[in-house]
């Protein structure tokens, strides 16, 4: 290497080491923790979701047995909403609502930095069921009781489960009152509530069902641990239902937890893409929080079988969400309209977002009806459903704001053909893996079983064949990161033309978030506030 | 905005929030009602929590005192990584072996003394 002046800095200047990350308490570092460890469950549950449809290819066991094959959708399920989607989403918060609200640090850092621990802590604990003699937990993702006791299901895995289930959801509680209280307390002075970006507003939602549904779960998640130690805890059919109520008490507003943060960060690709201010803010805000409170009174609809809700409440509550989530989607579109769009690739997956998670919404609406709920509960319907508004919705979400964001947390672009290259494919994927599904449910096919009716035959030889496609998409996208971080192209500051005050400052931002001043803050859209004053000006 | 309103939200930051967090509580404490005349369950009860928290944030927010600027805070905390992994073995401990409830607790009780010191010490140079 020539030239001392080239080396007089980097000795000054040591590299951080790694416990200078693992440890590091600056939101944007735990929040890129929570986002990688994510990734890496997501990996890990998406290979078991391959080896499940592997092993459905075909009528017939080929590979794993009855009771691989239910460890396999626990942990597949499981993985993939207490270790992937929710973290992920609280990961987005963690990072960008400081950097919305013109704020220099998260409200309790450490305790943000303890939740990520916690988080992984758990997440490793949960998998750590498959060294064990019995297997890991294998009672699917809510752990029914009696299924869950320890007469059905012995051994330390599922015990494993549950405690591994517990700490990963207090650790994304931990997170989620974070940034709750960040919102609430560290706003820049100017940043009225009605002056906060529509993420950070989705934000505020989703962290409000945090703090009020996920102790529930960690409370339910002791019970379960007393109840197999114990017993006693969750008797007979009056216990079983109780164990649902509790359950689902946190389980249907955390599907709103993986919803509402992705709903945001496609409304800020949508704004920025289309070259326009959000359509309807004032709306959408009143609409999120009807959406909230009514996203919360839903649970029992998840047990109209059980004939011991009442099914009339859960099933009007349920319809009612049809109302917020279509002033949503109007907002979105309005947006959209009489907009200069821009088809880059976070605005691909916007528009993948918002087209697919209709699917996965509207088939929603069907099933809030109890007669057509009985029709088609325990089947591939509600797998295909589910899987229209996590996957090909919410994930969606998720890379739209990956790659709209990614610039700005890293200082480097995400090469643009490799992303579209990945949407294109990830949609084919998608579509083929869960569209015939629906048909699979309706016709009766019962989910959770590794063996089918040989009828059924083709259309899960074609929902395999979809999973192989999804899974080339993931990898595209796991290279496109990989090369844009290794030969990187210079973003700048602002490379969208963003609206948002986490575009005022440099990427990646400095560690306490803004040098110098602030742009002032009149709306939620404050750097377009200022370029249009700009333009407004004569030169 | 008044020019009053406008000086005050400077030198304070904006204490509002108060009014969305009541409106959201009271949708809150409606649907929580009706399903309790609904169903006559105690699981009715469970509903209420949501606008419970939403009035106690409403009212913590209106009462404390303003934040100021940024804190002094340590670049990293390594007790607290020290604490979520000694928590994370005392609870596995439960069930996969009392000796891993023991390291646990080991750890956790280092990582409190850590932790205090590193407290301590951010508190001296605040002053």
């Amino acid at each position: 290497m020539a030239g001392g002046a080239q080396l007089a800095p980097r000795a000054s200047v040591p590299r951080p080491g790694a416990l200078d990350w693992l440890a590091a308490t600056d939101h944007k570092r735990t929040a890129a923790k929570v986002a990688v460890a994510s990734t890496f469950f997501f990996l890990l549950s998406g290979l078991l979701a391959l080896l499940m449809r592997a092993e459905l290819a075909q009528p017939g066991l080929q590979f794993v047995s009855d009771h691989s094959y239910n460890e396999l959708f626990t942990m597949h399920g499981a993985g993939m909403i207490y270790l992937f989607l929710t973290p992920a989403a609280l990961a987005l918060g963690l990072y960008f609502v400081p950097l919305q609200i013109g704020a220099a640090q998260i409200f309790a850092p450490r305790v943000a930095l303890l939740g990520f621990w916690l988080y992984l802590g758990g997440g490793l604990t949960m998998y750590s069921g498959f060294l064990t003699d019995n297997g890991s937990g294998a009672d699917t993702w809510t752990a029914t009781i009696p299924l869950a006791d320890s007469s059905h299901t012995p051994g330390v895995g599922m015990d494993l489960w549950v405690i591994g289930v517990a700490l990963a959801v207090l650790g994304s509680l931990l997170i989620g009152i974070t940034i709750l209280l960040t919102i609430l307390r560290l706003r820049a002075p100017t940043m009225t509530m009605l002056r906060m970006p529509v993420f950070t507003w989705t934000m505020l939602a989703t962290t409000f069902m945090v703090i009020a549904s996920f102790p529930v779960l960690v409370v339910a998640m002791g019970l379960l641990l007393a109840e197999r130690h114990l017993h006693g805890v969750f008797e007979g059919a009056t216990g079983s239902v109780a164990y649902q109520h509790i359950f689902w008490f946190f389980g249907h507003p955390v599907v709103y937890v993986m919803f509402f943060p992705f709903v945001g960060a496609v409304a800020e690709v949508v704004t920025t893409f289309s070259r326009k201010r959000f359509f309807g803010y004032r709306v959408l805000v009143i609409s999120l929080i009807f959406f909230t409170s009514l996203s919360m009174a839903v649970w029992g609809h998840h047990m109209f079988i059980l004939n011991s809700v009442p099914n009339q409440y859960y099933s009007l509550t349920s319809h009612l969400l049809a109302i917020p989530a279509g002033i949503e989607y109007l907002d979105l579109i309005g947006t959209m309209i009489g907009g200069s769009i821009v088809f880059r690739t976070p605005m691909l997956f916007a528009i993948g977002f918002i087209l697919q998670f209709l699917i996965g919404g509207l088939t929603g609406i069907v099933m809030a009806a109890p007669p057509i709920d009985y029709h088609i509960n325990g089947t591939y319907f509600i797998v295909a459903h589910f899987h229209y508004t996590l996957f090909a919705g919410s994930l969606f979400g998720l890379l739209a704001g990956v790659h709209f964001w990614f610039p700005k947390v890293t200082g480097a672009m995400l090469r643009e053909r490799l992303g579209k290259i990945s949407f294109w494919v990830l949609v084919a994927g998608a579509n083929l893996t869960y569209f015939p599904m629906f048909f699979l449910g309706f016709d009766g096919m019962p989910r959770r079983v590794a063996d089918y009716a040989p009828r059924f035959g083709d259309l899960n030889l074609l929902a395999s064949i979809g999973a192989g496609v999804i899974a080339l998409g993931v990898l595209l996208f796991l290279a496109n990161v990989f090369i844009s971080l290794r030969h990187r192209i210079p973003a700048g500051d602002d490379p969208w033309g963003g609206q948002t005050l986490e575009w005022a400052t440099t990427s990646p931002p400095p560690r306490l978030n803004f040098e110098g001043e602030l742009p002032p803050i009149t709306s939620h859209a404050p750097l377009l506030d200022r370029r249009e004053a700009r333009e407004a000006t004569p030169a | 905005m008044s020019p009053e309103r406008s000086s005050e939200e400077t030198m304070h930051g904006p204490r509002g929030g108060g009014g969305p967090l009541l409106a959201w509580a009271c949708l809150q404490l409606i649907l929580a009602g009706m399903l309790l005349i609904w169903s006559g369950g105690a699981f009715g009860l469970l509903f209420l929590n949501g606008a419970v928290i939403l009035i106690l944030l409403s009212a913590w927010n209106r009462i404390a005192p303003p934040p100021g600027g940024p804190r002094v805070l340590a670049r990293r905390s390594v007790p607290i990584a020290i604490l979520g992994v000694g928590v994370t073995f005392a609870v596995a401990g439960i069930s996969a072996g009392f000796y891993l409830v023991l390291i646990g607790a080991e750890l956790i009780a280092f990582a409190a003394i850590w932790l205090v010191r590193e407290l301590l010490a951010e508190r001296k140079l605040r002053r």
